[in-house]
């Protein structure tokens, strides 16, 4: 009997010794962790000596953020390779490896230019894009042409006409989007700002929200959706994307801002609106431009991780962040490939058309400010943004604030 | 030093040892960090301040503004929970049939994670699909299509509703205890002596589970003064709805690794700390309850 735990000891410290286990962060529930566990089960086949343990994070973005502080903080070295959204990067650069010399290994120069940009800090390279997002407008194909319109809204005065005119006759909601106080609200925010030709900062940081009345038109715009054009549900400022998505999924509404994950679930077997739903770049504001907030998540590694786990967490992110590997997750779990040529497969067409044709908005969607402090950045937008929305303030007023805090907090 | 105690002393030191690890350590350290400005990025400089993130602490606004509405918050759902709570108390200890079901399908509400319940209740107070909310527009308590949590004001009071409703149950458990243990003897007396269901009430009942209702209020206040997670799932702090425990959050989680504000949120820790030593103090003095 004691021989045979010996024996059994022996083949334990030998396996591990040869064997290198790497632990992951992920998305917790449903089809993100189901394809992902599927993607691991294909990488430890082509690594039969790299076995990788998945961490499911919670699902709120702030919890996942509020983890990793917890993480660094303690100088953990586990886990290994750290999912991460887009807009973390240059806040966790101290703790990510620099992956600066691995630029071709991982073929950057095939990437979207807005996402490598997103895990470019100060000049170096510390995450790999995974998977992208972009704010699209999604909106009802046989209501509009019910009432005569023959191409979907192009500018927000357009998408103001047309709501006002199908909601009233329809007895539904014109237009849903994100209007909580949360990180939501500031992509919503920063579209609107973008489309009438303003930015948070400009390319040297600087605060620039103040120096035209783009912001403050933005922000009465968003306030006149709800009460001016009445397209809007007061109880928009209390949506989120579930929210937005539940009531235009009900058929209770004419058009929606969302996230391309929406795409699939309107269009599942037991959606109401199966099939009646379109989807498009967001509306041109005055100055006509068109813009989309990038969202998505990005793969890091931790600093404070053994070189032999670092090393094949370089290699587990190459594999996933791969053509086939993209395209895979793109088809089976609907999210957008951060590689340019994914677009042009013929199976994506296929599974996805929306992310083939609309492949001009993910590659023109743009960052939210890429500061170290962002999180504090998007606590004033979203402070100031939801009191005017919420009829604590006047628009102007609260733009001045904004612009003061900003400054305050980026020490300009 | 006895044998005998010197026994008991080397029996206790291991839990002793635990609880200055895991209590007093942390409390200590969140002191300390208060009068320093720091960062918890590497390589930054930890500075000795004094006073400073106190003295900042009393002139920033949203500290003000949040102290203010925890203090709201604690006053109102504390005083419905306990005056619920002895009700609910009184109720079940009367003997009825299914009384066991009754007693332990009370403590659902308080057995149901926060987090969730929160979450729960968000969806009930929804503007188009709430159940809440379409009740309270059936009775004209609100219009409709209000979104009770995106109304100033309006959602104070949900949020204190959801409160109430989860932890009513606790105080009722803990006051049930109480009466539980009044001898029958003391109303047998006071009955001889000819006292009504209403004297026995306020002279038997009453002063015997007053102190475990002091204990109960220092444990909800000690709750409330820190209250996060049904904040935080309901609002976010939105619409004047901030507790120090959320903007707390903010300046230690989102502010760890920029600028040097681990000792402002520690200074923050310690005020919470503070605020709440002065409501026990007031509940000691007041009830009378001696601690021995």
């Amino acid at each position: 009997m004691k021989k045979l735990y010996v024996i059994l000891a022996l083949a334990l410290v030998t396996v591990m010794a040869f064997s290198i286990k790497i632990t992951m962060t992920s998305g917790g529930v449903g089809k993100e962790l189901e394809v992902l566990k599927k993607q691991i089960a294909m990488f430890e086949q082509i690594y039969p000596n790299i076995k990788v343990e998945i961490i499911p994070m919670p699902d709120s973005s702030t919890q996942r953020h509020d983890l990793y502080v917890t993480y660094f903080a303690a100088q953990q070295t586990d886990p290994d390779v750290l999912m991460l959204d887009v807009i973390w990067p240059a806040e966790f650069a101290p703790f990510l490896e620099d992956l600066t010399k691995y630029k071709d290994y991982f073929a950057l120069d095939r990437f979207l230019p807005g996402t490598v940009k997103s895990v470019t800090v100060n000049g170096k390279i510390v995450a790999i894009p995974w998977f992208t997002d972009a704010g699209l407008l999604y909106y009802r194909k046989d209501l509009l042409k019910k009432y005569g319109y023959d191409h979907p809204p192009r500018t927000w005065d357009e998408l103001v006409e047309m709501a006002q005119k199908i909601s009233k006759a329809e007895g539904i909601e014109g237009f849903v989007w994100q209007g909580a106080k949360y990180e939501g609200l500031v992509c919503d925010f920063t579209e609107y700002l973008w489309s009438f030709g303003g930015d948070v900062l400009d390319d040297h940081g600087k605060v620039i929200i103040d120096k035209n009345d783009a912001a403050v038109k933005a922000l009465q715009f968003m306030k006149d959706l709800i009460y001016k054009y009445k397209i809007s549900p007061e109880g928009v400022t209390t949506y989120m994307e579930e929210d937005a998505r539940r009531i235009f999924q009900n058929g209770k509404a004419v058009f929606m801002r969302n996230w391309p994950y929406a795409w699939s679930l309107l269009n599942s077997d037991d959606s109401p609106v199966k099939g009646k739903v379109g989807v498009e770049p967001l509306p041109a504001g005055p100055g006509g431009r068109r813009a989309a907030t990038l969202g998505g998540w990005v793969l890091g590694i931790n600093k404070y991780s053994p070189k032999a786990e670092k090393d094949a967490a370089i290699k587990l992110i190459r594999f996933l962040t791969s053509y086939h590997q993209q395209l895979y997750k793109a088809v089976n779990a609907g999210q957008n490939p951060t590689r340019k040529f994914v677009y042009q497969d013929s199976s994506l067409a296929e599974a996805a058309p929306f992310m083939v044709k609309l492949f001009d908005v993910f590659i023109n969607a743009l960052p939210r400010p890429r500061v170290a402090n962002y999180t504090d950045v998007s606590d004033i937008i979203q402070r100031y943004a939801h009191a005017v929305l919420t009829n604590q303030m006047s628009s102007q007023e609260a733009v001045k604030k904004m612009a003061s805090e900003l400054r305050f907090t980026l020490g300009q | 030093m006895k044998k005998s105690s010197l026994t008991a002393f080397w029996m206790i030191l291991p839990a002793i040892l635990v609880i200055s690890v895991i209590a007093f350590f942390p409390l200590f350290e969140t002191f300390y960090d208060s009068f320093y400005s720091l960062s918890l990025r590497p390589g930054s400089v930890k500075r000795f301040v004094g006073l400073m993130n106190y003295e900042r602490l009393m002139r920033d606004p949203r500290f003000l503004a949040d102290l203010k509405h925890t203090v709201f918050f604690t006053v109102v759902s504390v005083s419905f929970e306990t005056i619920l709570g002895t009700l609910m108390a009184l109720v079940v200890h009367q003997k009825f049939p299914l009384r066991g079901l009754v007693r332990a399908s009370m403590l659902v509400p308080w057995a149901i994670p926060t987090a969730i319940s929160s979450q729960m209740w968000r969806w009930m107070f929804h503007d188009q699909f709430g159940v809440v909310s379409k009740f309270w527009e059936r009775l004209g308590i609100i219009k409709p299509g209000t979104p009770v949590l995106g109304t100033p004001g309006l959602a104070m009071w949900a949020i204190i509703f959801v409160d109430v409703w989860k932890t009513t149950p606790f105080m009722a458990i803990l006051i049930l205890a109480a009466l539980q243990v009044i001898p029958e003897e003391l109303y047998e007396a006071a009955r001889i002596d000819g006292a009504n269901a209403i004297q026995r009430f306020f002279k038997v009942t009453v002063p015997l589970i007053l102190p475990t209702i002091g204990v109960a209020l220092i444990f909800r206040t000690l709750d409330a003064l820190r209250v996060f997670d049904v904040v935080y799932v309901m609002t976010r702090g939105a619409v004047e709805t901030e507790t120090l425990a959320v903007y707390n959050r903010h300046v230690l989680m989102d502010r760890a690794f920029t600028g040097s504000w681990f000792g402002y949120g520690s200074a923050i820790s310690v005020a919470i700390f503070i605020i709440i030593s002065v409501f026990a103090v007031i509940y000691m003095r007041s009830l009378k309850l001696k601690f021995d």
